[in-house]
């Protein structure tokens, strides 16, 4: 029996110090709230600071902006049902860009914000929209659980991403101002949920029902009398 | 072996006497342990404790994030590491001169390790036709646990002499 609590004893050891190390190794501090940032009340810097990410052609006169939250059911369907009708009527075509804004509602949605962050760590790898429609996809999972860092981590490393540096973006402050500055520049534009749809031409914007027909006929609207105009 | 030469041989040993730990329930006690500390590095993983999970085989992030790595709100490491811990213990105190020969804690190990077989078996056909991905700590426990059952068989020759 002494040699076999001697074993015993020797598997805890490893065991202990396997885990032990994974955990003080791999935690990190991952921001999970927006922060404090200064200048934000100047315009000009609010609109450096938020950038959006863009689908399509840069130069087409329509943009469909959307500000929205990975957390919420509503944005997941716009991702899921409507946004690829819009692409395949309009983005494919360069008739309209579409721009994502982040506005995650992190009273009601405690993941929303670092999910935003996730996603901004993958298009630093260059996979920013297939992370996003990976995360809209996957909401009901990772949306209930108490700690995502890892899951998050877990999508990035099955789109064939580099999870360390990703899980090093993650478990650290990257972003977080950006995604502060995106929910600021939401709440400029009385953005009060999500998904809010705003469709651009020429400076000038207006929030669109955030269904495929009420969104096509606005653009309609603007492509025919840009198309009257010229 | 009959009923009454059973009962002759436990009437001829001498009173207090001890039988030997049994060598099946020490390979019970350290595969337990070392199945522990697997499932517990995957539910450290999956309470977002330990950064990117360390794959050298197989797409472990694919089954770790699939739906199938959870039962409800519960990880299936979460109940691995409670399976585990009941063996573990089991084949402890199975071990201990008073219940070296309990045909109570033979059952309950050998149903434990049966149905962990069961279950791990089950989780191995989701790997393979399911989620379509391998995860090298799934297999591991997998392999654990089939020796661990192995290890309990002797148990039923324990069972069916007590009768």
């Amino acid at each position: 029996m002494r040699k076999l609590y001697i074993v015993l004893a020797a598997v805890a050891m490893v065991g202990v110090g396997a885990v032990g190390y994974s955990v003080a190794s791999g935690g990190g501090s991952a921001v999970s709230e927006p922060i404090a940032i200064e200048g934000l009340d100047d315009l000009e810097r609010l609109v450096e600071l938020a950038q959006g990410v863009t689908k399509g052609d840069e130069s087409a006169s329509v943009t469909i902006i959307e500000f929205g939250d990975f957390q919420c059911p509503g944005c997941q369907a716009f991702a899921l049902q409507v946004k690829p009708q819009l692409e395949l009527a309009y983005v494919e075509s360069g008739r309209a860009k579409f721009v994502y804004y982040d506005w995650p509602i992190i009273a009601a949605h405690p993941n929303a914000f670092l999910a935003a962050r996730a996603s901004r760590c993958a298009a630093d790898q260059g996979k920013y929209w297939e992370y996003h429609d990976n995360l809209y996809r996957n909401q009901a999972r990772w949306a209930p659980l108490t700690s995502p860092a890892s899951t998050y981590v877990d999508y990035a490393e099955t789109l064939g991403l580099d999870d360390g540096s990703f899980a090093s973006c993650l478990n650290s402050d990257q972003h977080a101002a950006l995604i502060t500055a995106n929910m600021e520049l939401g709440n400029q534009l009385r953005v009060s949920g999500t998904p809010t749809i705003l469709v651009e031409q020429g400076g000038s914007a207006r929030i669109v029902p955030s269904t495929f027909d009420g969104i096509s006929s606005y653009i309609e609207t603007l492509l025919a009398e840009g198309a009257g105009g010229a | 072996m009959t009923y009454l030469q059973a009962t002759a041989q436990a009437l001829e040993a001498p009173s207090g006497a001890v039988s030997e730990p049994s060598v099946n329930r020490m390979a019970i006690s350290v595969l337990s342990l070392i199945g522990f500390f697997v499932a517990l590095y995957l539910w450290a993983h999956n309470a977002g404790l330990t950064g990117p999970i360390q794959c050298g085989v197989g797409d472990c992030a694919t089954v770790q994030s699939s739906e199938y790595a959870r039962i409800g709100p519960v990880p299936v490491s979460a109940i691995g590491v409670a399976g585990y811990v009941a063996l573990l213990a089991l084949a402890l105190v199975g071990l201990q001169p008073a219940h070296r020969d309990s045909r109570m804690i033979g059952g309950l190990l050998l149903a434990g390790a049966a149905l962990g077989v069961g279950f791990s078996a089950y989780l191995t056909y989701l790997e393979a036709m399911v989620i379509r991905a391998w995860c090298q700590y799934c297999v591991a426990s997998a392999i654990i646990i089939t020796l661990t059952f192995i290890a309990t068989l002797p148990e039923i020759a324990r069972l069916r002499a007590g009768r």
